[in-house]
């Protein structure tokens, strides 16, 4: 079970599934909607909903979770009700977990910019889907099944911490594949801000502290590589 | 007799080489959409033109007898046949006879065989006196450059040209929607052109030096006053004669003005209509294509997402303002319904050769079930994949025959599932998915004797470091076989799954298809 809360605004299908597919990852979910019919429709498919307005006032939100552990989702209908809750939000927390929807790809860019650090665009995320489906069939099955499925098979990230003793080495020098059997796609770079960049446009990055490794294999593998790069099996 | 003719009738509609080769004539002669039909016009075409050069050039020059007696017999006869063949193929006579056959019957009558031969003659008839029939007879004609009067038949064989020229034919059509208005003009004209030759006759045809001397010469100087040419060979002189020269030089503006708007009009009312006829010619020589049903914004990320790959796409809508949008962003878009079976027949479009899937992004369900309920009708074969508004209508879609349904919401909250926990991990298979960054996910078909080129590949320094085997997806088996070894054996069919920027998997695979490694 994991430490996190989830917060939800609005509730519509899209608020719907992200309970149902994703409510089991969180510790609590809360759903927050800013009229009554949506109260109502909540009510109708089971949850329960707490009407709010979109002001300031976030006390009561402060009071019920911890910030630090806290992920909110923005799933307002409107996009421009979603922006100004993303703005709110960030303006009184600046280090929570926000992840807003558009529907639109005109919006993502503004909730990129009110400060969401995660912006889900449905119609972008159909339409890759709809050309992968069609265009290549087997890498959305395999994808899909690895990424989203319960399955043996995973992608996860690492972060690195201090001690790992993958800090200070070179890319080329590590042979994820040969030595750990799980493959490595890329790196996020904390030097170059959040950047990035796929092991395969094959760039000797210099590895540090905080960097996040993305790779994938078997769970019991990842489970391995996680020990190892963390510094609890460094023998 | 008349039972001996209505079994003929019988035999002959029965007869399969028959109805095929009338079939087949009257494709190749009349039918605009049968494929081979433009080989034929095109011959056509080359008859004529070649008929025309030897007459003008046997104006002023010898030509070699040879040449004319082509040009008399040859294609004289061919142009013949060709008018028999489509007096024939215009109307089936013995579907009349047996129509008339059974009328009777059913009646309890005696056979009246006057009567189907009535109908017959009718319809013969109607196809002997249309405009582009009269045209092919009277071009038809041989030896008459012979006399010098019969050579304005000539006109004849420039015009059958045109019979075969569509966008002449299309010109046509325009004009002919117009034709009461040309008709009044043409009256107008008429008119203007007899009490304008009638009073320059009176008042100059007495004055001895004037130039007007006969009715004829009246009416001559009317035309070429009326229609704004004005040769000068003939002017009135008397000052009545120029007061009635000024009244037809005005009325000879609003003629052509008149003339003009009434043109200018067709082709404006027109215009949609070309334009889309234009589209679907354009449609109908496209070899594979997606079929999007529907302009919406998802249609629009659909598009520009296939944009960095050389699929056509044709969009189907009936919206204005959403084919207007579509349009603008530069698509290609006919406005037809999408769930009109009639609709697919007047795009001409063949679902199984030309469309590699159809894909319903509708705005509603209901819409896409229905759409895809005539497409199915249409072929059994030709993928559907469809935009689900609704989870609880999943089952309906697959029921209409869709083959994959995509659902936007379900999506979100499955990846809702991951991205609060682990963003990296969706923005990085959102990035390999869009190919934004240069780096793609690909597949790469691999047959029995790739196995040992395959992974002496993998290893080159070219690709070591660079391209990211993710596994090999064994089609038979419908399994995934992550990070295999150069052991695993690769059976044909098999796909690869790679992680690299597009042209390295490009040179890869062409390099996979080559005997020599590098």
């Amino acid at each position: 079970m994991s430490l996190y809360s989830a917060a939800i605004f609005g509730f519509n299908e899209y608020a719907h599934q992200i309970i149902k597919h994703a409510g089991l990852q969180y510790k609590n979910i809360a759903i927050f909607v800013i009229s009554e019919e949506e109260k109502i429709a909540a009510l109708q498919a089971g949850y329960s909903a707490e009407l709010i307005d979109l002001s300031d006032d976030w006390d009561e939100i402060q009071e019920r979770f911890s910030m630090q552990r806290l992920v909110v989702f923005c799933a307002l209908a409107d996009d421009a009700e979603n922006v100004f809750l993303t703005i709110s939000l960030r303006a009184t927390f600046e280090h929570l977990h926000i992840i807003a929807l558009a529907q639109n790809a005109e919006s993502v860019l503004k909730m990129k910019s009110a400060g969401a650090n995660k912006v889900l665009p449905s119609v972008e995320i159909a339409a890759n889907i709809i050309f992968d489906m069609l265009e290549k069939p087997i890498v959305t099955r395999v994808l899909h099944s690895v990424i989203y499925e319960d399955n043996l098979l995973n992608v996860i990230e690492v972060k690195l911490g201090e001690d790992s003793f993958l800090c200070g080495k070179y890319l080329n020098d590590i042979y994820f594949r040969r030595d750990y059997d799980v493959i490595l796609l890329g790196i996020v770079d904390q030097e170059l801000g959040t950047s990035f960049n796929f092991a395969s446009k094959g760039l000797n990055h210099h590895i540090d502290a905080g960097d996040i490794l993305v790779v994938m294999g078997y769970q019991e593998k990842l489970d391995e590589l996680i020990r190892v790069v963390r510094g609890e099996n460094n023998g | 007799m008349n039972q001996w003719i209505v079994n003929f009738a019988y035999f002959l509609d029965s007869y399969a080489p028959y109805c095929k080769t009338k079939k087949f004539i009257y494709n190749i002669l009349e039918n605009n959409k049968y494929p081979y039909k433009k080989y034929f016009d095109y011959l056509m075409m080359l008859m004529v033109i070649l008929s025309i050069y030897i007459l003008i050039r046997h104006v002023k020059h010898e030509v070699s007898s040879s040449w004319v007696f082509f040009n008399n017999y040859i294609i004289s006869l061919f142009f013949l046949c060709e008018y028999i063949l489509r007096l024939w193929a215009y109307s089936n006579n013995s579907k009349i006879i047996i129509e008339q056959y059974e009328s009777d019957l059913f009646l309890h009558r005696k056979f009246n065989l006057s009567a189907a031969i009535k109908t017959i003659t009718k319809q013969k008839m109607a196809f002997i006196v249309s405009p582009a029939a009269i045209i092919d007879l009277l071009a038809i004609m041989p030896f008459f450059h012979e006399f010098r009067v019969f050579r304005v038949f000539i006109l004849f064989r420039v015009l059958k040209i045109f019979r075969y020229a569509k966008g002449v034919q299309r010109l046509i059509s325009i004009l002919s929607s117009k034709r009461f208005e040309l008709l009044i003009l043409g009256m107008i004209t008429m008119i203007v052109i007899v009490v304008s030759s009638v009073l320059i006759y009176v008042m100059e045809a007495t004055n001895p030096k004037s130039p007007i001397n006969t009715l004829f010469e009246a009416v001559y100087w009317s035309v070429v006053t009326i229609f704004t040419v004005g040769y000068g060979d003939i002017v009135p002189i008397t000052p009545e004669g120029r007061v009635v020269a000024m009244l037809v030089i005005v009325s000879g503006i609003a003629v052509i003005s008149f003339a003009t708007s009434i043109v200018v009009s067709a082709f404006t009312e027109k215009l949609d209509e070309i334009k889309e006829d234009r589209l679907i010619d354009d449609v109908r020589g496209m070899e594979r294509f997606y079929l999007i049903c529907g302009y919406s914004n998802l249609t629009y990320a659909v598009v520009e997402r296939f944009k960095k790959t050389n699929k056509q796409i044709i969009i189907v809508e009936t919206d204005p303002v959403k084919i207007k949008q579509a349009q603008n962003e530069g698509m290609v878009v006919l406005n037809f319904d999408s769930a009109s079976l009639h609709a697919y027949h007047s795009m001409q479009i063949h679902l199984d050769k030309q469309v590699i899937a159809v894909i319903l992004l509708q705005e509603s369900d209901v819409a896409n079930i229905y759409t895809a309920l005539t497409i199915r009708g249409l072929s059994k074969h030709v993928p559907l994949c469809s935009v689900l508004h609704s989870p609880k209508n999943r089952k309906k879609l697959s029921l209409a025959g869709i083959d994959q349904v995509v659902n936007p919401h379900e999506l979100v909250g499955i990846i809702s599932r991951r991205v609060g926990t682990q963003p990296v991990v969706v923005d990085v298979i959102h990035a390999l998915q869009s190919g934004h960054g240069g780096t793609i996910v690909d597949e790469i078909v691999l047959d029995n004797d790739m196995s040992e080129r395959f992974y002496e590949l993998l290893l080159h320094p070219l690709f070591y470091r660079r391209l990211s085997m993710l596994g090999i997806y064994q089609t038979r088996l419908e399994n995934f076989v992550f990070n295999p070894d150069s052991s695993f054996k690769i059976i044909s069919g098999d796909v690869a799954i790679v992680v690299a920027n597009h042209s390295l998997i490009s040179e890869f695979r062409n390099l996979l298809h080559k005997k020599r490694v590098l």
